[in-house]
């Protein structure tokens, strides 16, 4: 699809305001609005492997830092590496003066001529896995650092959270200035000592933790870096460096294969309603999707068939295609595009409605929570529905360099039927069509007529771009609670038409 | 709200907290030129990738910090951070606490836009602003240091002393990658008459594979010692030119070099220590950390420190600075990722829930809080006068 469609010739303007052709937008089928890849919400849905197609559980694939535990990486081009196999002789270990034959296995690449013999590492016995992991050298220190500041945030933590609510106890606290310790004063007292309330004895989980120490020696220059000339096959890129940070190696003879890094799956979900527009198979192998609500499906589809040659400030024909995708019938209407302050009004209103609906949801919530002690058991932050953010939107700019004089009737297009293409008996439908208007039409598509007018402004870029509302009827079939039957409802879409270039001279 | 200081307290846990078990966060550093990002409480970043987008309409590689205006940077950081979450890390964003580790020098609008983007397009749960110096130290486990960060434009400094930064002895110069990067390629047009321009992949690869820093003796007679041998260097496989040896030798130069107003690389080490006072001092020169990816260059520090031993000779500083010895950490990690890794160990420790900016504060107010706003960095009483 984004192969015919690529031009952008076609655009659509979505509810955030970006402009996309019809092959990369969304249509909420429950709010019944235009989204698009930016203003959706993206989720990691699945982890697969891209070499080996394997699925990894989010869980395992964290655990494995999304590598994939089969694949490796030739360190060298980064492409997938691919077990080679020999035969090695060996010797017998029943009886020494006899060899054996057995199969040993590298890797290699397929690119680059890599092998894991390169670097030195030993072949294998077994055709998979097997192959040493180098560890992080400084591993145990960072984690013995990470535990210290742990502790140290958790006291901080602690400190501010007593010093919000200090309960006055008792005269107590006088004791520990008269020699007494609060421990001994509490079983004077007859209380419990504090530890039973699952404070732990605070020596106990300081971790010593011995501060780096800070040298006068520097590793200096190799003296033979002034004579010895380099051979630059032998040195690592940047590129080689970065994909294994952690080593960095420098010298391609210390550059050891990695795994291959995980590749995901991704679902999309509508900001405002938090329905899913898209939500793939799980299985890495099969391109189909569980849900797809693509515009493609839903919206009329508007291809330009011809143009008469651009000349500035004269009236051409255009001529473009309308496609109803959907199981209903549909009306098309062309309107002029809204002005400025119509469109700021319009946001305006539905920003209003917005905060109406979250007045009452709150509501809502506030009158089915009656119990407070609910609420405050509750965390907020996992249980309850997140308050929804609004992002600004994103309004393209575009700039319109031709005029468009709309049909004034609109167009009916019957639903799609996929057995028409087969039937030879034609058209069964019989539309009223204006021949002003219609020029064509068959099954589920229709060809209309209407004029540009290219303007001055479309001497600089040479390119005419005419927009138009397009106000079509939509059939919602989404059963709600309020209103089982499908509803007949009018959308309206802004859409943008690169007619072409003009021809002529300018004046 | 503000983690410019750490404050250490001694007390104990009541109970700790509602045991829900957290996503783990994620820590980006964005740099000029590399990103480094990972998991909190991890011990290396996942991936280190250039900070740059390709453009979805034009197909062009654009850098993220050569934005043109607010609404730019916003489009530009909406599909470097979607990159980033969706082709390396692979989580979703939603609801998860972010760690942004920054110089406190960022520029307002770029610090703005991130949280921006962060909290209204990504919708994370809190984003935690660490200053890279000052979180740099958590990879030590030491309290007091000078930070010299130099990475790609410029060369950073902030002594640090007992956890606070002495930000009025801060330092910053344009000697980084950047102006090595062009003396590199000033020095190969002029040796290679032919050529009308280097590619900028080129010339950094250049720099990383070929160059080094001299050492001190042989940097002040840099015309008359024998250079290091030529290499020959193949440019997208077909393309032969010769990269000499002065020139290998002579790139780094640019940083050690004393401008018009005496000023290098190694003077801001000095000129830090001076500003700050005279007990600080000691400890200051006796625990230096260099970071940032132009510091890895082989012979860096042996010629900082060869450079600062120089320069106490020097009448200039033997007046002021009664110092015997320099001495320098070694992080357990490589230099360019030293502020990642101590952003990634606070942003694994409880600070994270303490000290972060989280979502509905954000959106209450929508501001982000900085150490250079008064509204926020203004201690109570002289509040009340605002």
């Amino acid at each position: 699809m984004a192969f015919f469609l690529h031009p952008n010739i076609v655009r659509y303007n979505c509810t955030c305001g970006s402009l996309k052709p019809i092959s990369r937008i969304y249509f909420c089928r429950h709010c019944l609005k235009i989204r698009c890849g930016y203003c959706v919400c993206h989720e990691a849905d699945s982890h697969y492997c891209a070499n080996c197609l394997e699925i990894l559980p989010s869980s395992e694939a964290r655990l494995k830092k999304n590598r994939c535990a089969a694949c490796l990486d030739c360190p060298s081009c980064l492409n997938t590496v691919s077990t080679r196999s020999t035969n090695i002789t060996v010797q017998n270990p029943d009886d020494p003066n006899k060899t054996v034959t057995r199969k040993a296995y590298y890797l290699a690449c397929g690119f680059c001529r890599w092998t894991s013999r390169d670097v030195g590492l030993p072949d294998q016995t077994v055709a998979s896995g097997g192959w040493p992991e180098r560890e992080h050298a400084h591993a145990a220190r960072i984690s013995s650092l990470l535990e210290h500041y742990k502790v140290l945030a958790l006291r901080e933590r602690q400190e501010r959270e007593r010093k919000k609510f200090t309960p006055r106890r008792s005269y107590l606290h006088f004791s520990d200035k008269f020699g007494l310790t609060a421990v001994m004063a509490r079983k004077r007292a007859g209380l419990p000592p504090l530890g039973g309330l699952g404070i732990k004895d605070e020596a106990g989980s300081i971790l010593e933790l011995t501060p780096s120490v800070a040298s006068e020696e520097v590793d200096s220059l190799p003296a033979e870096i002034y004579t010895k000339p380099i051979n630059l096959a032998h040195v690592a890129t940047l590129s080689q460096r970065l994909a294994q940070p952690e080593f960095q190696t420098e010298l391609v003879s210390n550059l050891f294969p990695a795994h291959k890094h995980l590749m995901i799956k991704r679902s999309q979900r509508c900001r405002s309603c938090e329905h899913n527009v898209s939500k793939p198979e799980y299985n890495p192998g099969s391109i189909k999707f569980k849900i797809q609500l693509a515009a493609y499906y839903y919206v009329p589809e508007i291809r330009v068939v011809t143009c008469e040659p651009l000349r500035i400030g004269q009236e051409c024909q255009l001529i473009i295609k309308l496609c109803n995708p959907t199981q209903h019938q549909t009306a098309i209407e062309f309107l002029p595009l809204p002005s400025a302050e119509e469109d700021l009004e319009e946001r305006h209103k539905e920003i209003e409605e917005k905060k109406e609906k979250q007045a009452e949801k709150k509501n809502a919530e506030k009158t089915s929570q009656g119990r407070d002690d609910v609420s405050v058991l509750l965390p907020s932050l996992s249980l309850s529905r997140q308050l929804s953010v609004s992002e600004d939107p994103h309004p393209a700019t575009v700039k319109l360099t031709g005029e468009v004089i709309l049909p004034s009737s609109s167009v009916l297009l019957p639903p799609r039927d996929d057995a028409a293409e087969y039937d030879d008996a034609g058209d069964t439908y019989h539309f009223q069509d204006n021949p002003k208007v219609v020029v064509w039409r068959k099954a589920n598509k229709a060809a209309v007529k209407m004029v540009v007018v290219p303007q001055d402004s479309a001497t600089e870029t040479r390119e005419v771009l005419i927009g138009f509302v397009m106000k079509y009827t939509y059939v919602n079939t989404m059963a709600s609670l309020e209103q089982k039957e499908p509803q007949k409802v009018d959308l309206k879409v802004k859409v943008f038409i690169n007619v072409g270039k003009t021809v002529g001279s300018c004046i | 709200m503000l983690p410019v200081t750490f404050s250490r307290v001694f007390r104990m846990p009541l109970y700790e907290g509602i045991g829900l078990t957290e996503k783990q966060a994620v820590v980006i550093d964005i740099g000029a030129a590399y990103t480094k990002f990972g998991f909190a409480g991890e011990s290396g970043p996942r991936c280190i990738i250039q900070t740059e987008v390709k453009c979805p309409e034009t197909k062009q590689v654009k850098k993220v910090l050569h934005y043109s205006s607010k609404e730019d940077l916003y489009d530009l950081l909406v599909e470097f951070i979607h990159n980033l979450y969706f082709r390396h890390l692979l989580v979703s964003p939603k609801d998860r606490r972010v760690v942004i580790v920054e110089s406190l020098l960022c520029p307002t609008l770029f610090r703005e836009t991130l949280a921006k983007v962060l909290f209204r397009h990504f919708e994370v749960s809190s984003v935690l602003f660490v200053p890279s110096h000052l979180v740099s130290l958590c990879t030590l486990g030491v309290n007091t240091a000078v930070i010299l960060d130099v990475g790609y434009i410029e060369a950073v400094l902030i002594p640090v002393f007992e956890g606070v930064p002495v930000l009025h002895a801060w330092q910053a110069q344009p000697r980084a990658a950047e102006a090595v990067e062009s003396s590199l390629k000033a020095l190969l047009l002029s040796h290679n008459n032919d050529k009308e321009d280097f590619p900028e992949s080129a010339i950094e690869d250049i720099k990383v594979r070929t160059c080094f820093v001299t050492s001190l003796e042989r940097a002040l007679q840099l015309e008359t010692v024998e250079p290091p041998p030529d290499v020959v260097y193949r440019e997208g496989g077909t393309k032969i030119f010769n990269i000499p040896g002065k020139v290998r030798e002579a790139v780094y130069e640019v940083l050690f070099e004393q401008d018009n107003d005496q000023i290098s690389i190694s003077t801001m080490i000095l000129d830090a220590i001076i500003k700050c006072p005279i007990d600080m001092r000691k400890p200051l020169a006796e625990n230096i950390l260099v970071m940032g990816g132009t510091a890895m260059a082989p012979g860096f520090k042996a010629r900082l420190l060869g450079e600062l031993k120089y320069l106490l000779q020097q009448p200039k500083y033997s007046s002021r600075l009664a110092l015997k010895t320099f001495k320098f950490h070694k992080p357990p990690a490589k230099e360019n990722y030293v502020a990642w890794l101590g952003g990634a160990i606070f942003g694994g420790t409880d600070m994270i829930s303490t000290r972060s900016l989280t979502k509905e504060a954000y959106l209450k107010h929508n501001n982000v809080p900085d150490w250079a706003d008064l509204s926020y960095n203004c201690r109570e009483e002289d509040k009340i006068s605002l």
